[in-house]
């Protein structure tokens, strides 16, 4: 039960990484992104070929997997920057099904269906066997916090200001002088490259990884896990993307309460009751359960005077 | 060979074009793309499946059947999710249609396993004309698809609800100030696109197989030929329905057949790259 619970946090911290990645594209942003799971693939395997079949080291692999989700959120973001957004949606999920048809495809080097078998794991020999499940929760929750940070400071700070404008209307912001497109792309490529990191990390926790994983459905948790939360707060969808996993994983255990249901009926219960708490959660609550915060200036104290005596 | 290709392709299209007039009828009410269809053709295909199988019923009652189920389906769920949600944005209410797919589609498998079905027909040969050969159900797809295509082109010209549907699509405010009653042509559209979906999974079920997935597996495919035709305009979707089809069934011919679901993708990225409007559509004026 405790191995469970472990493993079901660990998750929720490759699907919070996710989330604060769509949220600074979507909810800071205004740019719609329906290809998670193909970047979530992307790093994933760029970190697994390139550790299991390339042997480089971890220290290597991990941040490869990071530059290449940088890329491709940079290169999709190019492509399809005139497109409305719900096209948009199309488009990055056309990407996303692209990118599990290549893996899934090509064989001879992603082991297709077969499952690409990775050894590597961070610190394997440092940490012991029986304390590795907990050093790996850590290790990831380090990088939750750091993307956490990361995503606090971009949106708290003067290219949040930008952003938020470029997402309610970006002709305004235009006018204003603001680099519309070059903003855009450096955003798309920054989630693009936060999505990798998470990939790499599922990877190397998994040690196994297969194209059946990286289905669309993906996409449509961490959506969820934004819309719930609330777009725009990164604290708010910390709290979705925990408390999709929980209603994700924890649901398992209806099936101790009801025997009757076997494995199938069980996932798709589960399926149905995730839907619904979307469904409610907007009829409820439309901006989610921790809106966006108002956005206040607040004027320094030493305002009005100059920044640097004129001397 | 390649006349057989010619063959599938409008097999193809039969089975696309009627839910792409429909996409786009539904889109020019509620404008956004709606991935709830999957969902609603797998609920035809199953309601069919159902009175047909264990009912007993003859396979054109229970395609009628179908089609009326789909449609109260169809009403319900814009009455109970889409309508009281008519605020969010686009994008929101594009997740909701998923979610709504994913619940139907789980409502399916809770009741029926993941087996895969089939309506109770006679197996026959296929006819044979030369080299060509096509079954009597596909026959019946295609004669059906364009019996739909013209009725749709019969209602939305000449009748009353027909005018309204279109004055609503083209513009609800203005519509609206004219006197048509928004809210009854909504009901009426949602109905008749969700007896579309209906027959629509009725005919997946006779040229391919009944299983909780069908309509999803549809759904990029009918988005692509109603992009193609230009989103809004159900004559387009016809067209884009028969251009899908066809670089379908070529791209079998150059790449693995697994492959052939990333067309519709990559046939909408293209397209939207070059022509954002789609092949017949109009600009858009935005605001």
């Amino acid at each position: 039960m405790s191995a469970y619970l472990i493993s079901m946090t660990t998750y929720a911290g490759f699907f919070m990484i996710l989330a604060l990645a769509l949220n600074l594209q979507w909810g800071l942003t205004g740019m719609v992104n329906f290809g998670i799971a193909g970047f979530y693939a992307l790093g994933a395997y760029a970190s697994g070929l390139l550790s299991a079949k390339a042997g480089w080291p971890l220290g290597l692999s991990i941040p490869a997997a990071v530059a290449v989700g940088l890329v491709a959120g940079g290169l999709v973001a190019l492509l399809s920057m005139r497109l409305r957004e719900d096209f948009l949606a199309i488009v990055t999920l056309g990407v996303g099904e692209m990118i599990r048809l290549v893996v899934l495809n090509e064989d001879q080097i992603t082991e297709g269906p077969r499952g690409l078998r990775i050894d590597a794991q961070p610190f394997r020999d440092l940490v012991g066997q029986e304390n590795y499940a907990i050093f790996y929760l850590c290790f990831v929750a380090l990088f939750v916090a750091v993307t956490y940070a990361i995503c606090e400071r971009i949106r708290t700070g003067p290219m949040g200001r930008t952003l938020r404008a470029i997402r309610e209307d970006d002709v305004v912001a235009g006018v204003l002088g603001k680099d519309v497109f070059r903003h855009r792309v450096q955003i798309f490529a920054i989630g693009g490259g936060f999505m990798g990191l998470a990939g790499a990390l599922y990877a190397h926790y998994t040690q196994n990884i297969s194209p059946e994983v990286f289905m669309p459905m993906v996409a449509m948790f961490i959506w969820m896990s934004v819309i719930v939360g609330g777009a725009g707060n990164n604290r708010g969808l910390l709290i979705g993307a925990g408390t999709v996993i929980m209603f994700l994983e924890g649901t398992r255990f209806i099936g101790d309460v009801i025997p009757s249901l076997d494995a199938e009926k069980m996932s798709a219960l589960r399926i149905i009751i995730i839907g619904l708490l979307l469904i409610v959660t907007i009829r409820l609550r439309p901006r989610g359960l921790l809106p966006e915060p108002k956005f206040t200036y607040e004027p320094r104290k030493d305002a009005g005077k100059p920044a640097r005596s004129p001397t | 060979m390649s006349l057989q290709i010619l063959i599938n392709a409008l097999v193809n299209a039969a089975l696309i074009a009627p839910p792409a007039m429909a996409f786009s009828l539904l889109f020019g009410i509620l404008r956004f793309p709606n991935f709830a269809i999957g969902g609603y053709i797998t609920v035809g295909a199953f309601a069919a499946y159902t009175l047909n199988v264990p009912l007993g019923l003859p396979l054109p009652l229970a395609t009628a059947g179908a089609m009326a189920f789909t449609g109260l389906v169809v009403w319900l769920a814009h009455v109970l999710v889409f309508k009281p949600m008519e605020g969010q944005s686009a994008v929101t209410l594009l997740v909701v249609s998923i979610a709504v797919t994913l619940i139907l589609e789980s409502v399916i498998r809770l009741f029926y396993s993941a087996d895969v079905r089939g309506f109770d027909i006679p197996l026959q040969r296929p006819y044979r004309i030369g080299e060509m050969r096509i079954t009597k159900e596909q026959i019946e797809i295609i004669v059906l698809a364009v019996a739909m295509g013209t009725g749709l082109h019969l209602l939305l010209r000449y009748t009353r609800i027909g005018r309204a549907m279109r004055a609503v699509a083209d513009n609800p405010m203005l519509a609206s100030i004219r006197g048509v009653d928004a809210a009854r042509v909504t009901t009426f559209t949602t109905v008749l696109c969700g007896a579309i979906f209906g027959l629509t999974g009725v005919f997946a079920g006779l040229d391919l197989v009944i299983e909780p997935l069908v309509g999803w597996n549809l759904t990029i495919p009918i988005f692509a030929a109603a992009i193609l035709g230009g989103i809004g305009s159900p004559y387009g979707a016809i067209l884009g329905a028969i251009v899908l089809g066809l670089a379908e069934e070529l791209t079998i011919l150059v790449l693995p057949s697994t492959y052939k679901i990333g067309v519709g993708f990559v046939i909408i990225a293209v397209l939207l790259l070059v022509r954002p409007q789609g092949l017949f559509g109009t600009v858009e004026i935005k605001k």
